[in-house]
Parts: structure tokens; sequence; C-alpha cells
């Protein structure tokens, strides 16, 4: 029998605090190297970084709302990511441009959304399509296998909600769709959803056919706050504009305009790819249609789309669905719930958020948290 | 008899490289299709009918030039433009065209109707220039008659097509209405990186000479 009992708005703070003990302890954990680092930047950094990351479990815990303080760690991953990486870059080759030489040499960063263009290649002919190192080099610390590896962890952990946690490119457009009170754009074709699908499609062919990382080499928006080929002829010159627009128009402009994220609803193959990881995700957001007043708040308030009056008809999201909690969040009816996939709909669904949590906050601390923690270390050792 | 096996033999081995040439166009389309696999394989026919054509004519093209080169590089890099061009207008075409009507007309008035755009489909990947199509276009030219050329790309043809048998599954694949959707955006997708190239090539040409 489903358990629909209302819980109540917030809960206590020794209960709170008792439930976010692990997650402050495995903060420590993470943290501990950098707090016995000689210097006191490395160690202000992590210290911040820590307490930020668990004040922030503890509000989850205690407001029992998810997205808007998921929000507060994503954006601030997503504005500190390019400057910590861009600092990394200038350091050790002077420039955010990546010169030929290099390429060749194999000393290009490699990025978790090629991941889904080198596998067909990889698998039929065992050679993988990008000018990267396979193994971290000290002038490549950002290696293939590196990468592959916490994208599979990352995936195992968290499903298509690598793209709430985990990617901090995300992060730059949550940034910018918090700031504006209102969207100004408000009506949106739902077929625009299947778009990053059809770019995934015809990457993945393309990539075949051409043994080449076609999205990196044409269609990557965020080259423009990371690192791209040097512009050197009219091809390379086209990139960079290819960059730069999808850059403005799909991260900053149109989130800003929708206050929807609009590069990874409708634009992003590696968000696609990760959608089907939903699939065996242990967890997902179900409706409870004997609560629901289909009053379409969950649908407004998603920023990626995953729900539409179908999906919400059938008691469930699209496959999209990065597990942000926004949906939850603003349901006035506690119609729409986390579950557990195999359990009834409804049954404990505070326990559902809680262990996804875990789960999720846990990656969100190792990885996230190391990120930031690194670029606030440069911030503040530049600042003296 | 020995050019034809060496053209068929050119072609089977080509195959890999063709199927790479041709397949992303293939694969979004003929999964858009949702056919079935009476359709499919008469779909794959016409395309590769197409394809068959425009091998024809360059040999005969070629062949009347009686060059030794096939072409030469201003004429080679206008017709990898134009196929190019002509690849993503008629990827476009089919991205944006009305679907089918799920269900017939009660009655059917006059010959049905007719789409042109699987032979254009083919022609122009036949066209366009693929590594394996430039080995036979030398070959083709070094027999030194319009005949020898045909002759030469009919087995080239022959071998190739065998390859893409299998394609004909996709077609049959009924998919959902979303699946076919995605397909149609795909095309779309794949006829701006086609049209790109052509534009590429045309603007190189023009800055270069
Ligand atoms: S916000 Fe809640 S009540 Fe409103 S449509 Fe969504 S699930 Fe139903
Ligand atoms: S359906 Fe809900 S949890 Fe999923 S992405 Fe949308 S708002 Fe977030």
């Amino acid at each position: 029998m489903a358990d629909y009992a209302a819980e109540p708005a917030s809960r206590g703070i020794g209960r709170s605090l008792l439930l976010t003990l692990p997650v402050a302890l495995w903060a420590l954990l993470m943290f501990s190297r950098a707090l016995m680092l000689p210097g006191v930047a490395v160690k202000v950094a992590a210290l911040l970084t820590l307490v930020f990351l668990v004040t922030l479990f503890f509000q989850m815990v205690r407001t029992r709302q998810t997205n808007r303080w998921r929000r507060w760690f994503f954006a601030t991953l997503g504005f500190l990511f390019p400057i910590g990486f861009v600092w990394e870059l200038v350091a050790l080759r002077g420039s955010m441009s990546i010169p030929m030489e290099k390429m060749i040499a194999g000393d290009t960063p490699f990025c978790f959304m090629v991941i889904p263009m080198i596998l067909l290649p990889a698998a039929l002919t065992r050679t993988v399509i990008f000018p990267g190192a396979i193994l971290p080099t000290a002038s490549n610390p950002h290696s293939i296998a590196a990468m592959i590896g916490l994208w599979m962890a990352a995936t195992l952990v968290l499903g298509k909600g690598w793209c709430a946690y985990g990617c901090f490119f995300g992060g730059i457009e949550e940034g910018v769709a918090a700031m504006p009170r209102k969207a100004r754009v408000r009506k949106i074709d739902g077929r625009w959803r299947l778009v990053p699908w059809a770019v995934l499609a015809a990457i993945v062919l393309l990539s075949l056919a051409t043994f080449a990382p076609t999205y990196c080499e044409w269609l990557c928006p965020f080259k423009t706050i990371t690192e791209y080929a040097e512009v050197r002829s009219i091809e390379t010159a086209i990139q960079a504009g290819i960059f730069l627009s999808l850059f403005f128009g799909l991260v900053i402009v149109m989130p800003w305009l929708t206050k929807k994220r609009t590069q990874c609803a409708f634009f992003c193959p590696f968000g696609a790819f990760q959608s089907l990881f939903n699939k065996i995700h242990i967890f997902d957001i179900r409706i409870r249609r004997d609560q629901c007043t289909d009053c379409v708040l969950c649908q407004n308030s998603c920023p990626t789309m995953a729900l539409n009056k179908q999906s919400v008809a059938d008691d469930k999201t699209l496959i999209n669905c990065m597990h942000c909690g926004a949906c939850v969040d603003i349901c006035h009816k506690d119609a729409a719930v986390w579950h557990i996939k195999g359990t009834p709909v409804g049954t404990a669904p505070e326990r559902a958020r809680l262990l996804h949590l875990y789960a999720a906050w846990g990656f969100a601390i190792m990885f996230g948290g190391s990120i930031i923690a690194g670029t606030l270390t440069k911030m503040l050792g530049f600042l003296g | 008899m020995r050019l034809l096996t060496e053209a068929a033999l050119l072609g089977l081995a080509s195959g890999p490289a063709c199927l790479a040439s041709c397949g992303p166009v293939l694969t979004p389309w003929l999964v858009a299709e949702r056919a079935g696999w009476r359709r499919a394989f008469g779909l794959l026919s016409v395309f590769l009918g197409g394809r068959l054509a425009g091998y024809l004519l360059f040999a005969v093209a070629a062949g009347l030039a009686g060059a030794t080169m096939p072409l030469g590089a201003r004429e080679r890099a206008l017709l990898f433009a134009a196929a190019h061009l002509g690849l993503a207008a008629t990827l476009v075409a089919y991205g944006l065209r009305p679907r089918r009507r799920a269900e017939p007309p009660l009655v059917t008035i006059g010959p049905a109707r007719r789409s042109w755009m699987p032979v254009l489909l083919g022609l122009f990947t036949g066209l366009n220039l693929c590594p394996p199509f430039v080995v036979a276009a030398v070959r083709a030219m070094e027999t030194g008659s319009v005949t020898g050329a045909v002759l030469f790309f009919l087995a080239f043809f022959a071998g190739t097509a065998v390859w893409f048998v299998p394609f004909a599954a996709l077609g049959a694949l009924r998919v959902a209405e979303t699946v076919a959707t995605v397909a149609r955006f795909t095309m779309l997708a794949l006829a701006a990186y086609y049209a790109y190239l052509g534009i590429l090539t045309l603007l190189g040409r023009l800055l270069h000479g």
C-alpha cells in the first residue's frame, strides 16, 4: 500500500544535522589532503568549499527542497570551472588556443563530450579518434582513460543526473537561467527536444565516416570558454564563428530569455546519449495521478522540458530527466515524487530523495568540489 | 574480362569506404521512411540506381574528355562542391517534406506520385568523389575509351552494391514516430554539414583560383 501521508514542511535542526553527518565526513575525507598541504590559499579554498557544500546539503535535508540549493553549487561550478581551466592552460602553454603541433603530440585535454563519438570507431577499428593522450602526462593531465573512468563512475551513480550534478558546462546555463525574474519566451515547441538526438546521430555517423571528432571540430559551444584550435585559415575562422554563436545563443541569450537550459535541452548530444543511462538508473521521478491537479507547474519549471502533458498523464518523466528535483520542489500537491524503481509510486518518496542525494552529493563533492576548490586556490593565491 | 574482374574486386574491397561515405545519408533517410521490407528494398534499389547514374555520367564525361587523369583540380573541386550542395538541398527537401499520410486515400486517380528524391540522393552520393570513386575513375580513364570506362564503372558499382544490401533492414524498422522525426532532424543536420563542405570548397576555389 502506497504511503501517501504528507511530510511536514521542514525538518528539525538536530535531525537534519544527523542526516548531514555522513556527507560532512565524506567531504572531510575528500578535502583532508588539501587541508594538510602547505600554503594558506589551498587550506582556505578547501575549507570554504567544504563548508559551502555541506551547508547546501544540510539545507536540502532541512527544507526538503533539492533544486533550490543544488542550483547554487551547480552555478558556482559552472562559473569557476572555465576560470580554473583557462588559468591552467595559460600556465601550461601561455594561451587558450591549442597549436597544431600540440594536437599532433596528443596534448589536447580530453573532454567527456567526445565519448559518444569515439565509441563506435574504437569498437570497429580499435582507434581512438581524438588527439589526446590515453594516459595522463605532465603536459596533459586530462587523459582519455581518466575521463572515461570518471564518466563511467558518474554514469553508474547518477545516470542522466550527470547533467545536474557533474557537468560544469550545464552549470553556466543554470546560472544564467536563474538570473532573470521571469521568462520572456514561454511557448516552446516540444519537438525541439528531439534535436539533441539528431545532433547525436549526425555526429556519430559523421565521426564514423570521417574518423574525426566532428562535434569538437565544428559544434562545441564550450570551445568559447575552454580551448580552441588556433585561427589560421578560413576553416578555423568559420569554426570559431560557430563556437561563439552557439555559445552566446544557446548558453547565454536563450537561457536568459526562457529560463531553461536551452543548450542542454535543445542541442547537447552528450546529454541525449547520457539519457539512455536513465534506463538503468534506479531512481526516477514519478507523478501520483491521484494527487495531481494537472496545474502544469512542474512542466513549466523543468529546465530541460522533460515533462509534458502526455508524460504527466502517464505518471512519469521523459527519458531526458536529469533528476534536478525542480518539479518535485514546485509541486504544491506533493504529486511529483522521487521514486526507487521497482517500488510502488509514492512509497517513502523522501527516503528515495535522500538516498539519491547521498549518491549524487557524494559525487558532487568529489568531482565538482575538487574543481571549485582548485580554482579558489588559484584565485586566492593570485590575490596573495 | 580481366579489367572487369579488377573493377568488381575494387568495388568489393572499397565497400567499407563506400559505406562510410554513403552511410550518414542512407541511415537517417531509411529510418525516416519506415518503409517495411518490400518498400525498403525498392527504395534502396532506386537509390542505387541513382548512384549508378552518377558513376556512368562521370564515366561518359571523363571518357569523352579522353584525359588520362579523370579531372583537373579545378573541375574536381567544382564537381565536389556541386555534388555536396545538391546532396544538402535534397536532404533539406526530404527532411522538411510533409509526412506521408498514415492512411491511403479511398480513391486514387491517376498514376501514383513518384518521388525523385531517392534517385537524387543516390546521384549526389555517387558523385561525391570519395577515395574509392577517385581510384576507380583513374583506372577507368586508363581504359582509354568511353565504353571501357562505362563497363569499368558498371563492374565497380556491382562490387560496391553488395555492401549496401544490409541497409534495407534499417528501412524495414517500424520505428516510433518520434524516432522518425529525429531521423528527419538528423538529415537537416547532415545537410548543414554537406552544404558547409560545398560552400567551403567553392570559397577555396574563388580565393585561391
Ligand atoms: S506540479 Fe504537481 S499537481 Fe501540478 S501538474 Fe505537476 S505533478 Fe501535477
Ligand atoms: S522532470 Fe523534474 S527532475 Fe527531471 S529534469 Fe525536469 S524538473 Fe528536473
